[in-house]
């Protein structure tokens, strides 16, 4: 978490952040799914200007074999950031903080994932971050979940992304980079919106009970404005060119 | 209970409440019945299952597969079959029982890189499945265009009991041999017909979803247009 | 990597019988290389980018500049340092982890076929000779694999470097200042273009899919700059190439290559 001092102006008396954003309003999201031709499903995703390219192979055979389980598929999954994703660059191997990100994500999604039906194999989700700019985990999250549908994994429900946070004592909804940097906290959500339970929560910083409330309601309801990006990009690839029949 | 229209349905979205029975791609959440997959939902008899507009393929007894030989061991070759999981087949179902096979025996039979027409004879999860080449039509495939499509394509291309490819190979002068793992092989002595029935098993996988895709290869097959 | 595949017999027989009779499997002439578009710009927040997609392999190739203390040697130029990675995403067999040999060669390959060829004057590139250079990174990163990813490497880099805006810094107090929102244009001298050919029996076919790279007995990649010379080759594979095999090679990619530039230069053209 930042706090660091900065020129920028954060939140001005008219209630406007910094991108012209209200305290409210997620950045602009898109999705695609479908954009790889080898992987069994991907999702190609931008959240303000995150670059985010998810594919997804699966499920398939588990090397080395003493990893896989006879008695359910596994979920493996890597979040990844390609070298000029980031400000200064960023050396190939994987950093702690991915690894991390990787498992945190990977524990949003196993309780929406349904295995059992593929003992011995696995699934697994790679997640590159081509451009970051704040909120890459979310944004991650939300593009695994599509991707993992494009494939046709089954699942409980979707996971939607988005972070709450609080800057220049404001809650807000959707940190960006700056806000990251010069902000006062940051809590990344992963959300099931038909089964209403958050899957993934972290935070960083510091904020009253009251606060805490407000953040995690704010940041539901963004990940309810995500979860329709979703499902249009779903209905996009798998229902637009025909009539049912 | 009557048949509700069907409906698109993605992860965790409702098809419908009460007393439903969940049977594929669908589970019960409290009172509801949910879509666990992307697909067509279809209500009818109060049940409620889901047909999936994609995903890959699962072995199921009895299905005649296509696959293709990636390694043996002294007893069994290993096939992919399209599929998370590979078909075994045993080099007793090609040799006998009581035969015991050497190294160079497996390959001059079936080497690495061959295509098979098998069928799954065990499919449990606990282990790779068994497929067998002994039977009709079935054993290894020595001519003909491999083509691969999504399994769950494979029975808009087979059509209400085989007419949609039937179709296919009277009006192309091919025959087409269909494996329900999406893998097929087509062969013809017109290079023509040939690459006409391949256009129109592409046309069906692009347009599986549409009304009317029966008169729309039909339009394709007919036109003078090579 | 690919080295894992098998491509089934059918497959193979259909090739052989196709090249037979001048034909390869998806209708392209010997010659010919697949469909390329390139767009450059994709990743605005890096100094300069470029998404190269040859048929249905796609790479996206990132420039980063930052400043960097010079090699001990060369004091007087600045660092130019080409990566390559398959990701994960980019083909069932590609492997996390640790590079594997093909990645390796992919990865020293390209680096070499940019920076032999002097794309960019790295003597221009220098803030304070032996103290303080301009470094550039262009890392590959490929995201769908259907084929020859030495060229797509080589034609997203290219295309990179060559769309790339180099922030300008000023020596303050014996450390490099950027000097915001104030760039140079990169001093490109050349563009190098790659050119990769699988040899198939006696057939040499030019950018090759995966499916041709699967079955073919020996492959060479050469590289050759706006001037029509050669600066980089490699060749691979288990098989190896006549004297005279080895000079058509080189005068098609020569050809082959001359063509390819064209659409590197009006990609850096559709986006200003």
């Amino acid at each position: 978490m930042g706090g660091r001092d900065t020129d920028i102006v954060l939140l001005d008396e008219n209630g406007i952040r910094s991108d012209g954003r209200k305290v409210n309003e997620t950045r602009k999201v898109t999705i695609k799914a479908g954009v790889l031709k080898n992987a069994n499903g991907s999702a190609y995703i931008e959240f303000g200007d995150n670059k985010i390219l998810v594919g997804v192979y699966g499920p398939r055979d588990v090397h080395p074999k003493h990893l896989s389980d006879t008695d359910t598929g596994i979920l493996r999954c890597r979040y990844h950031m390609v070298p000029f994703s980031v400000g200064e660059r960023k050396k190939p191997a994987p950093s702690r903080r991915e690894v991390e990100i990787s498992k945190v994500i990977k524990e949003a999604l196993e309780p929406a994932v349904m295995l059992k039906e593929f003992p011995r194999t696995a699934v697994d989700v790679y997640m590159e971050v081509l451009q970051a700019d704040g909120g890459t985990r979310c944004a991650a999250l939300t593009g695994a979940s599509v991707a993992l549908a494009d494939a046709g994994i089954p699942m409980r429900d979707l996971v939607a992304g988005c972070a709450a946070g609080k800057a220049a004592d404001a809650v807000i909804l959707d940190v960006n980079n700056e806000e990251d940097q010069a902000g006062q906290a940051d809590l990344p959500i992963g959300y099931m919106p038909n089964l209403k339970k958050i899957t993934l929560l972290q935070l960083d910083g510091v904020l009253t009970p009251e606060e805490y409330k407000q953040c995690i309601e704010i940041g539901i309801d963004g990940c309810n404005q995500v979860y329709e990006i979703q499902k249009k990009a779903l209905q996009d690839k798998f229902f637009s060119n025909g009539e049912k029949q | 209970m009557s048949s509700e229209r069907k409906r698109h349905v993605i992860p965790g979205e409702v098809i419908t409440s009460g007393p439903y029975r969940s049977e594929q791609n669908t589970i019960q959440v409290g009172e509801n019945i949910v879509s666990t997959i992307v697909g067509l939902s279809d209500v009818h008899d109060g049940s409620v299952r889901v047909i999936p507009l994609t995903g890959g393929y699962m072995p199921k007894d009895d299905d005649l597969v296509i696959g293709k030989i990636v390694s043996h061991s002294s007893l069994s070759w290993t096939a992919d079959i399209n599929s998370c999981y590979a078909g075994m087949l045993p080099a007793s179902d090609v040799f006998g029982r009581d035969y015991s096979s050497s190294s160079d025996d497996m390959t001059a039979k079936l080497a690495k890189g061959d295509l098979i027409a098998a069928r799954i004879v065990n499919a449990d999860k606990t282990r790779d499945p068994l497929i067998t080449i002994s039977g009709r039509e079935l054993g290894k495939i020595d001519s003909g265009e491999l083509v691969k499509i999504s399994p769950n394509k494979v029975p808009r291309l087979i059509g209400k009991r085989g007419s949609m490819i039937q179709m296919i190979e009277s009006s192309t002068n091919s025959q087409i041999t269909i494996g329900q793992n999406g893998l097929l092989v087509v062969s013809s002595e017109d290079p023509n017909g040939l690459l006409k029935a391949i256009r129109a098993i592409e046309l069906i996988e692009e347009q599986a979803h549409v009304a009317n895709l029966t008169d729309q290869v039909n339009e394709m097959l007919e036109s003078k247009s090579e | 990597m690919s080295d894992g595949l098998i491509i089934d017999q059918l497959k193979k027989t259909q090739i052989l019988e196709l090249l037979q009779e001048g034909k390869r499997v998806d209708g392209r002439q010997f010659e010919e290389p697949r469909k390329l578009s390139i767009d450059v710009g994709v990743i605005p927040k890096a100094e300069g980018s470029a998404r190269a997609r040859l048929g249905d392999t796609e790479v996206v190739a990132g420039v980063k500049v930052q400043p960097e203390r010079p090699f001990p040697d060369t004091g007087d130029k600045g660092m130019l340092i080409c990566t390559a990675e398959i990701l994960p995403i980019a083909h069932s067999t590609a492997e996390t982890g640790p590079p594997q040999p093909d990645v390796v060669e992919l990865a020293r390959v390209t680096d070499r076929g940019i920076r032999e060829s002097g794309m960019l004057d790295m003597k221009q590139l220098v803030l304070e000779k032996d103290k303080s250079v301009i470094g550039i990174f262009c890392d590959n990163a490929v995201t769908d694999h259907d084929g020859n990813l030495f060229d797509a490497c080589s034609y997203a880099s290219t295309a990179a470097i060559n769309s790339c805006k180099i922030p300008k810094y000023e020596m303050q107090d014996e450390r490099p200042v950027k000097i915001e929102d104030e760039f140079i244009e990169p001093p490109i001298t050349t563009l190098p273009v790659s050119v990769t050919m699988a040899k198939i029996g006696d057939f040499i076919l030019v950018d090759p899919t995966i499916e041709e790279w699967g079955i073919m007995d020996a492959r060479i990649t050469i590289t050759s700059n706006s001037d029509g010379n050669v600066v980089a080759l490699q060749k691979g594979g288990s098989d190896g190439f006549t004297q005279e095999e080895l000079i058509k090679c080189a005068e098609l990619s020569i050809k082959v290559g001359s063509k390819i530039r064209e659409i590197i230069k009006q990609s850096k053209q559709s986006d200003n």
